[in-house]
């Protein structure tokens, strides 16, 4: 009984809650008005969502074509980038004004046919009167991995953690890279019988032959060097193979001096005309 | 009847108990009859309070669900949009990172504004612009190169014909310049106790003249040394003299400082060298003392 009267009790004063709840106009409008208000900002959100959807279109396309136009103009195709910032201000530091910022970049793209990728760290420090930033860390990942040379290159890059200069020669080198190719190329196309290139027209060798002249060859070696400083430069060397008996025959050293001589001949003349005069003097009863 | 034998007696005891009996049932009924009404009575009151606060509930569900209802097309909304700003982020991310490269661009409503920016040995230093505008012919609408870098001259060369070369090329004069300039500035910011006068250099600071002691206060000759860079692309310089001053004949251990210092000079930093001087000295100041 007594359990009974106290449940009575307790569903009265539940009852009179509920009775206030539904009663008081507030609880369902303001439920009604939220709905209102959340259908307004839905719709708001949507219309101004197409907008800006439509608005975010167009920027991305403007921002992408600018990134094209970019990479053209420096020859530099960045594919992927990313960054972290770490915060190193001391409780010390930040009392005497000084800011110390870590950032930690990586970044991967080709330029022609060469992919890097590459993962840096820069420090930022920041007193009461300027701000310096170098570069803490460099590591650079590069392909393809065949030329010695550029692998030489890279180790230096990264010594000296010069990301400017490792950005530069790169260019350089490929654009002497292409140079070469081209060069090579149109030799191979003039000259289909005479020329020949080991390895195609990325090859850095193009040897000439003669088929009247059968035993006598010349190599042309054409090297691309990076110097200390980050210089790119030709290095071109002249190979000569030749039978024993033209060797004997050979009473004015010409060929002994042939490598010289081309050096001279390059001097004057440039790569191009050099070569294709070396290839003419080889095969001349041909061209007639 | 069980009160025939005790007539009288029997009968009240009887009587009493039955009234007792009675009572007690009422009692009992009038308990139950009461527990029933109150039975009811909370039925009903759970019913009052459930009903209304089901009504209450069911119309804050409604409204959630209504709600729930608009989400599904929100969220499609949302996925396009979330995707166009993830792709809209991560473009500007790769524009900014061309910066990395020393070599970064705004589009103009000309042409492009390039930004070429320099470092020595990591630090990176000051940045230069070059406004161009994209026609035929191209030309530079305006720049903050310096007056001593040729630019006129890598611009005759090859700005018509191959932009990037024209530029890489500029960036290569750029960054050899700075590079001479942080090198000179270190040598008056960190090692002016080491000079025995100020540093001489030009505007283009491919020449540098200054007097030196190894040992600042010491009884030992000043050297003097002369550095050309005629390379305008290299930070090291081409040309160097150091020559000794006050003393006509040099001893040999002065001839070789002499000697070494000339190719120090030529093969490493500017700053550097005159590091290794201040490390030579502390050595020697600790082996003395």
């Amino acid at each position: 009984m007594d359990a009974e009267l106290a449940e009575e009790r307790v569903l009265q004063a539940e009852i009179a809650a509920v009775r206030r709840a539904c009663e008081n106009p507030p609880a369902p409008w303001e439920e009604k008005s939220r709905v209102q208000k959340s259908f307004q900002a839905i719709h708001q959100f949507t219309s101004e969502g197409w907008k800006s959807s439509k608005d975010l279109k167009n920027q991305l396309g403007h921002l992408e074509s600018e990134l094209s136009f970019l990479s053209t103009l420096t020859g530099i195709n960045i594919r992927n980038y990313s960054r972290q910032t770490e915060d190193l201000t001391s409780t010390e530091m930040a009392e005497k004004s000084i800011r110390k910022v870590l950032q930690r970049h990586r970044l991967s793209g080709n330029c022609h046919m060469v992919t890097f990728q590459l993962e840096f760290q820069i420090l930022e420090i920041q007193n009461k009167e300027r701000l310096s930033s170098a570069v803490t860390d460099l590591n650079i990942i590069m392909e393809p991995t065949e030329c010695s040379e550029l692998s030489e290159f890279v180790s230096r890059a990264e010594d000296r953690k010069d990301l400017f200069m490792f950005f530069r020669s790169l260019h350089f080198f490929v654009e002497w890279f292409e140079y070469r190719k081209r060069t090579f190329k149109h030799f191979k196309e003039k000259y289909p019988d005479a020329v020949y290139l080991s390895e195609g027209p990325s090859s850095c060798s193009m040897g000439i032959r003669s088929a009247s002249r059968p035993g006598f060859e010349l190599v042309i070696v054409w090297r691309i060097q990076i110097d200390e400083d980050g210089k790119v430069f030709p290095k071109l060397d002249l190979l000569t193979k030749v039978p024993q008996r033209a060797l004997e025959l050979d009473k004015n050293r010409a060929i002994e001096a042939a490598p010289l001589s081309f050096r001279t001949l390059l001097g004057v003349l440039g790569i191009e005309a050099a070569l294709e005069s070396l290839i003419k003097s080889l095969c001349a009863e041909e061209n007639n | 009847m069980a009160g025939i034998l005790a007539p009288g007696l029997g009968v009240l005891a009887h009587l009493e108990r039955l009234e007792n009996q009675t009572s007690r049932s009422r009692k009992r009924s009038e308990a139950q009859a009461q527990e029933r009404v109150l039975g009811t009575k909370i039925q009903k009151l759970r019913h009052l309070r459930d009903d209304p606060r089901a009504a209450l509930w069911h119309r804050r569900g409604s409204v959630k669900a209504c709600i729930a209802n608009v989400e599904p097309n929100r969220t499609v909304e949302v996925n396009e949009q979330e995707a166009l700003e993830e792709k809209l982020e991560n473009v500007k991310a790769i524009l900014q990172a061309y910066h990395f490269t020393g070599l970064s661009g705004k589009l103009t409503s000309r042409g492009v504004c390039v930004c070429i920016n320099t470092a020595f040995e990591g630090n990176l230093l000051d940045s230069y612009f070059v406004d161009l505008v994209i026609q035929k012919p191209l030309r530079i609408h305006h720049h903050s190169v310096p007056v001593f870098i040729p630019l006129e001259e890598i611009a005759a060369k090859y700005l018509q014909t191959n932009i990037q070369h024209f530029l890489f090329s500029l960036c290569e004069y750029l960054n050899a310049y700075s590079g001479r300039k942080y090198q000179a500035d270190r040598l008056q910011s960190d090692f002016a106790a080491l000079l025995t006068g100020p540093l001489q250099r030009n505007p283009l600071c491919n020449l540098l003249s200054f007097t030196y002691k190894l040992d600042p206060g010491g009884q030992s000759f000043p050297f003097c040394a002369r550095l050309l860079y005629k390379d305008l692309t290299a930070t090291l310089p081409t040309d160097v003299t150091v020559t000794c001053q006050g003393g006509e004949a040099l001893s040999t251990s002065w001839e070789e400082q002499r000697a070494s210092h000339e190719t120090l000079f030529c093969t490493k930093p500017l700053h550097q060298v005159f590091a290794s001087f201040a490390r030579r000295e502390k050595l020697e100041m600790s082996l003395v003392s």
